[in-house]
């Protein structure tokens, strides 16, 4: 049996802090979210699931290229409808500015629905609506058309759909617990589904995390993905460098001064 | 000063807790933000129409059976849990989304067949999924909150079928019931109240209807015998599938006649309080 070898050298010093974004300090702050959202993701498969049936997946996703890479693919949904494009918009700046996004995603919502004639998806008394509209044969749902027109490919279990609900709402619990921000959002799950995350899933709700001193889901301003942080410092450095350019002068010979001397310095 | 002596404190403090887990649930986050949920602390007498409209149903629902039973035997014990009634508007759509999770191509769509067939499932429906999301996380919310403050407690949809039978918070269109407490371990898990309730038997037999796959001797044959007896020379058991007359006419007479009549019993009363509160 492999035994348990206790690490005695511990001596160290981490210097963590949020500034400079992507460095070392950083990253080293993002690996704490990183342990908060992978206890997230614990707490989220202990939530209640009707009948106790194990139906969740999770991915827990990091790293610059890999959240730009969601960011953009959310920006290419929101301008596909036009009710949800400012919303959208805004929500690819905040997984621009999240340290860890998690995706959970419901592995049966739309293939083995609970079959307990509920009726919460179509107000029926069995579940002839969900079957109605599936391809399926003897309530065996075939899901090996992934083509669909619509962002997701409905109807889904709507038990099924509760029971993610419930897991969202525990990983999030858990992430109020360990006071790091997370939301809920439609935005990054449909995103993360058609990315490929969660791939089992008929249905996938995204939660980004942050550890950062201002929580990146909240208190945005207009026009959000237009102003923000990253835009900005880059902002601020297309007018700073053009600010410098219209001033030149050689500082080893002469630093202009309110009452310095007038002349530049050289020997005469 | 003072000198709390026995448990009857602890009961009545479940009430409180309740009122700390309904703040919970309306802190609960949404994804659309759109979504209304309302919460009602219901105890003491107040339950009996619940558990009045849960027997029968338990006839029929096994799972409604071991609620109604737990339920029904903590109240006469006068160890009554408090349930928190939570439920949500969910059939119909102001999202104009058409993401398409409904089965529908767009919310307008969703509306028009919400608007006709609202509240014909046991649990309500038809149902807007993003907003079910935003419910559910209200409702873990809830539990997450009654675990925190160490009370006993299980999310309910038998309870949700009573509720919406009896016609508690007229404005929602989907319910969901937490039972909470009494005070002590195991109560709603490893449930005590149902300890010799059932027989050895009872479960054998369950287990043959629920996980056959366990029973199945050589399928070779194509119609399986079925390992239902410790005594291999007595004669084989087959399993066979059919429409049962039975059990649906039990089913139908429940849901069309039993439950009814417990609902014509207390509606009335329940609903004057909805129309005292409106005044």
């Amino acid at each position: 049996m492999k035994k348990y070898v206790e690490d005695l050298n511990f001596q160290g010093e981490e210097y963590v802090g949020e500034w400079t974004p992507w460095s070392p300090q950083d990253i080293r702050r993002k690996k704490c979210v990183l342990e908060a959202a992978r206890l997230m993701v614990d707490s989220a498969f202990t939530a209640p699931f009707a009948g106790g049936v194990p139906s969740l997946e999770a991915h827990i996703v990091y790293g610059q290229e890999e959240l730009e890479a969601i960011a953009r693919k959310i920006e290419e949904i929101a301008h596909t409808n036009e009710t949800w494009k400012e919303a959208f918009l805004y929500e690819a700046v905040m997984v621009r500015d999240s340290d860890v996004i998690i995706f959970l995603g419901n592995t049966r919502c739309h293939e083995t629905p609970l079959d307990a004639g509920c009726g919460m998806c179509g107000g029926t008394l069995d579940c002839g609506y969900f079957y109605d509209k599936k391809t399926h044969k003897y309530g065996l749902v075939d899901i090996t058309d992934r083509s669909s027109e619509k962002m997701i490919d409905g109807p889904l279990c709507t038990a099924r759909v509760g029971d993610l609900g419930y897991a969202v709402g525990s990983a999030l619990w858990t992430a109020a617990t360990l006071m790091v921000d997370a939301r809920p959002f439609a935005s990054i799950g449909m995103a993360g589904q058609k990315m490929g995350y969660c791939h089992k899933s008929g249905m996938v709700v995204g939660v980004p995390v942050a550890a950062k001193a201002k929580n990146p889901y909240v208190d945005v301003n207009v026009d959000y993905h237009l102003i923000n942080m990253d835009k900005v410092l880059d902002n601020t450095r297309k007018i700073y460098q053009t600010t410098r350019i219209i001033r030149g002068f050689d500082y080893r010979k002469w630093i202009p001064k309110p009452d310095g001397p007038k002349t530049d310095g050289e020997d005469k | 000063m003072g000198h709390l002596i026995g448990k009857e404190y602890c009961l009545d403090h479940v009430i409180e807790v309740a009122k700390s887990i309904v703040l919970a649930i309306h802190k609960a986050p949404q994804i659309t933000g759109k979504t209304k949920i309302e919460a009602e602390i219901i105890w003491g007498e107040d339950l009996e129409p619940i558990i009045d409209v849960m027997e029968p149903l338990g006839k029929v629902m096994r799972y409604v059976q071991w609620d109604y039973e737990t339920i029904k035997k903590c109240y006469d014990k006068g160890e009554a849990p408090v349930i928190i009634a939570i439920g949500a508007k969910l059939s119909s759509s102001n999202l104009n989304w058409n993401c398409g999770a409904c089965g529908f191509a767009t919310c307008k769509e969703f509306n028009a067949y919400a608007n006709e067939y609202r509240g014909g499932g046991q649990l309500g429906g038809p149902s807007c999924n993003w907003k079910v999301l935003d419910w559910a996380m209200a409702c873990d919310w809830a539990c997450a909150s009654a675990w925190q403050y160490r009370v006993d407690n299980r999310i309910m949809g038998s309870v949700g079928f009573a509720l919406n039978a009896l016609g508690f918070m007229p404005g929602m269109d989907a319910k969901l019931g937490l039972a909470l407490g009494p005070p002590r371990d195991m109560v709603y898990y490893n449930r005590e109240e149902m300890h010799k309730s059932m027989s050895y038997e009872m479960d054998k037999q369950d287990m043959v209807n629920c996980v056959p796959t366990m029973f199945t001797a050589f399928p070779g044959g194509g119609t399986p015998m079925y390992k239902t007896k410790d005594d291999w020379w007595a004669p084989p058991e087959f399993m066979g599938i059919g429409y049962s007359e039975e059990v649906m006419e039990v089913y139908q007479q429940v849901i069309f006649e039993q439950v009814p009549e417990m609902v014509v019993k207390h509606a009335d009363k329940i609903a004057k309080r909805y129309e005292d509160k409106n005044k």
